[in-house]
């Protein structure tokens, strides 16, 4: 216990015999004091109302993104991906003779199936809404169809008709006309989600209002001390000092897991999604133009619709300025997945050589040659160059998804038990100021 | 006439596992036969076969191919009318003798490269398509172009095939971009003002599809105020848009006549309306529809050849004269169109 000198000068009997009738008097000391106390404790209470709550709107956004928009984000990519995935597939399929190899059709398979989970997973988790929402009931609506199209198309095929290609035709115009222009809109609309989401995770503002009051806090506390110490004996109030004490450690700890999230977050975009995000919209448009490549020549009837389709998706894709790659490799760099994208760039040009080379056999007449081309294995055959460039995205996007993975759930980690925690501190301060007022309260009686 | 009623006693044997087994049966080539020779006896009293080869006056050939259309009697009247001006059955070229390739001809142009390109079609079953089983481009059409090659190279394999739609069918021909186009092409008066056709390889007549079901078994007349399948661009939109019923027909236009049958087959529209020849084609890939009706409109089919090269048009005419006299011709109409066989169309040439 540390005694102050007196220097208020009163005498202790008088202030002791006074007590009843100055009880309500604030003007004098005793009441004072009892001011003081409520005013700490509201202050108090105040100060873990606001904390409690910052905390738990970071810890909330943060698990946000990590355990809902992302996975939405990611589901949505996924169905978008798989659908343009089984939309080549099938077109592959097709430029075959004869029954689809087994390789295609566990592709078509598996991509049907993914992406018809992922739309199931979508609507249960239930957190699409507006016009993403209308995009997913067409994609619950037009898959059904789709693959009965495709389950007639080569039906027909088997049969050596004619009518399969006709089947296809159908289907492959209800995938590029509602399936893939809604799959797309839903996911850049859960990409904006994701975005929006993030941002209130990292956003600075709310954090650094409650970080300026408990400075604030922190100071009233200061001179409350300082008050105290003119009105009584002690050159310290054990009660404030406890409550400053646990006020400055509920402010570090609410800073520092901000600061922590905050940082996984950004690094995990960074390095995780934003990258998967560039690499898959690349992937997605090499699947379109291959799906191109090979409609072109099921078509066959020197039209050049999907060709034209198909330069203006390779220009899209690029490597140069402006283009995805060159997105994906600025998103990509410095991640895992940096070379891979690098040497995404050089197959793709290495691919759209060979479509060139596809595309003179055949307007020279070589359609089977063409043909062999697009489904070859060979160093110059055009199938194998896609092929090259789709492993590539595969590898890259896999890559830095696992960033995202391992990096992400850091962030919502960061926040666990600091709500609880924040409210107990200022409990406790609340507590510690009762007791340390009320014993020098005592003290006039 | 009564030979072109009984068409409607056409009977098809289909079975989905082989292309070649689903044939059209019955007396009618033999019937158009005689009603060709009819057209030409007409032809030749109206005085009308023109001295110059190509003749330019417009034709009012949507007689031919709608008037009669009740009637299931249309070579007299359709002959009749369109004849003052042109007559498609009679319009090409004479041979000049047997199929020679002489020098300084297009056949010897043609000879030079390796190889004919010629325009067909890919997905009409049994005429022009793409078998998927192999690849490889079939029907009774590409039997005319392997014969015209055999008669150049002495391989019907040396020619290189440019699948086109029906809309590109005349300027494949005039662009240069083919030599000659087999593609169930109708010979008609506006089309010999852009290319040439050959003498008539294949009498067809417009009728009618329908699923079994269906009760518009009189063909158009019982198809008021519905949708009625076409290809983009073709004659028979114009048969459908116009066939004199209340409320009238929609046509419903698609690229390929196979996606009509998509069209069939998930109840978007109530018939497909074309020449029989590709009708048939439709109906041995779908046994539950049948083809009804009367004959609406005659469809002589000629090979298409730009009018650059008469020498051209006469070789294959002399081909075909050729392929009818040898038995080549019925071998192809018993693999594609009917086992029964039939006597190919008599030619008539305007010079």
């Amino acid at each position: 216990m540390v005694h102050a000198a007196v220097r208020a000068g009163r005498p202790a009997g008088a202030v002791v015999g006074r007590i009843r009738q100055q009880r309500l008097d604030l003007a004098a000391t005793p009441g004072r004091l009892w001011l003081l106390l409520i005013g700490l404790v509201t202050l108090c209470l105040a100060w873990g109302a606001l904390s409690a709550y910052t905390a738990q709107h970071y810890s909330s956004a943060a698990s946000s993104v990590v355990n809902t928009r992302e996975q939405l984000s990611l589901d949505a990519q996924q169905i978008y991906s798989h659908l343009s995935d089984a939309n080549d597939a099938t077109a592959t399929a097709f430029l075959a003779p004869g029954p689809e190899s087994a390789a295609t059709r566990t592709r078509y398979t598996s991509d049907i199936a993914a992406a018809s989970s992922g739309i199931e997973q979508v609507t249960a988790d239930g957190g699409v809404t507006g016009t993403a929402a209308q995009d997913l009931a067409v994609l619950a609506k037009f898959l059904p169809t789709y693959t009965q199209e495709i389950g007639d198309a080569e039906a027909n095929n088997r049969l050596g008709l004619p009518l399969g290609a006709a089947y296809l035709r159908d289907a492959s115009g209800l995938m590029r006309g509602n399936l893939l222009t809604s799959a797309k809109d839903l996911y850049a609309a859960e990409n904006a989600s994701l975005s929006a989401a993030s941002a209130q995770a990292t956003g600075l503002p709310l954090i650094i209002v409650t970080l300026v009051v408990g400075v604030a806090v922190g100071f009233l506390l200061y001179r409350a001390s300082r008050w105290l110490r003119g009105r009584t004996n002690r050159v310290l109030n054990v009660g404030l000092v406890a409550a400053g004490t646990l006020l400055a450690v509920s402010v570090i700890w609410l800073a520092a897991a901000f600061l922590g999230a905050r940082s996984d977050l950004l690094s995990a975009q960074a390095r995780g999604s934003a990258t998967v995000e560039a690499v898959a919209q690349a992937s997605i448009t090499a699947q379109e133009a291959h799906a191109d490549e090979s409609l072109t020549l099921i078509d066959n009837t020197g039209r050049d619709s999907y060709e034209m389709d198909f330069i203006a998706q390779s220009k899209a894709l690029g490597p140069g300025d402006g283009t995805l790659l060159a997105g994906a490799a600025a998103a990509a760099a410095g991640t895992p997945a940096g070379p891979t994208v690098t040497t995404a760039a050089s197959d793709a040009t290495a691919w759209f050589a060979d479509h060139t080379a596809l595309r003179a056999l055949d307007d020279h007449g070589q359609h089977p040659a063409a043909v062999n081309s697009a489904l070859g294995t060979g160093a110059k055959d055009s199938g194998a160059a896609f092929t090259r460039l789709a492993d590539d995205f595969a590898a890259a996007i896999h890559s830095d998804q696992a960033v995202f993975n391992s990096t992400a759930p850091a962030a919502a980690s960061a926040y666990a038990g600091v709500v609880a925690a924040t409210i107990a501190a200022a409990l406790l301060m609340a507590a510690a100021c009762v007791w340390g007022l009320s014993r020098r309260i005592a003290e006039y009686r | 006439m009564n030979a072109a009623t009984s068409k409607d006693g056409i009977a098809v044997a289909t079975s989905p596992h082989s292309a070649r087994r689903s044939v059209l049966r019955g007396p009618g080539p033999r019937a158009a036969v005689l009603a060709l020779a009819a057209l030409g006896l007409a032809a030749l009293a109206a005085g009308c076969a023109a001295p110059s080869p190509r003749p330019v006056t417009p034709a009012p050939h949507a007689a031919g191919h709608q008037a009669a259309a009740h009637a299931g009697t249309t070579s007299q009247s359709g002959a009749a009318t369109a004849a003052a001006t042109c007559n498609p059955a009679a319009s090409s070229l004479a041979p000049m003798g047997p199929p020679d390739v002489t020098a300084g001809s297009y056949m010897a142009t043609i000879k030079q490269r390796g190889y004919l390109i010629a325009g067909v079609d890919q997905s009409t079953y049994h005429f022009g398509y793409l078998n998927p089983l192999d690849g490889k481009i079939e029907g009774f059409d590409i039997d005319m172009i392997r014969a015209v090659a055999k008669a150049i190279f002495g391989d019907p394999d040396k020619v290189q095939y440019k699948a086109i739609s029906d809309q590109d069918r005349i300027s494949a021909v005039t662009s240069g971009s083919v030599d000659i186009v087999a593609h169930t092409m109708t010979i008609t008066c506006d089309r010999l003002k852009q290319v040439d056709f050959s003498s008539v390889y294949f009498d067809a007549h417009g009728r009618v599809l329908i699923p079994d079901d269906s009760k518009a078994t009189n063909g158009l007349a019982g198809l008021a105020g519905q949708k009625v399948c076409a290809t983009s661009g073709s004659d028979s939109v114009n048969t459908i848009e116009q066939y004199p019923v209340h409320p009238k027909i929609t046509a419903i236009q698609r690229p390929f006549w196979t996606d009509c049958l998509v069209l069939l087959q998930q109840d978007q529209v109530g018939a497909i309306s074309t020449d029989d020849a590709i009708l048939y084609g439709l109906q041995a890939q779908d046994p539950f529809t049948k083809v009804v009706g009367p004959q609406l409109t005659d469809e002589p089919y000629g090979l298409a050849m730009s009018k650059q090269h008469p020498d051209f048009v006469r070789f294959v005419n002399a081909v075909l004269a050729k392929d009818e006299s040898d038995g080549g011709w019925e071998t192809s109409y018993k693999r594609w169109v009917n086992p029964a066989g039939a006597t190919p169309p008599t030619p008539h040439y305007a010079s």
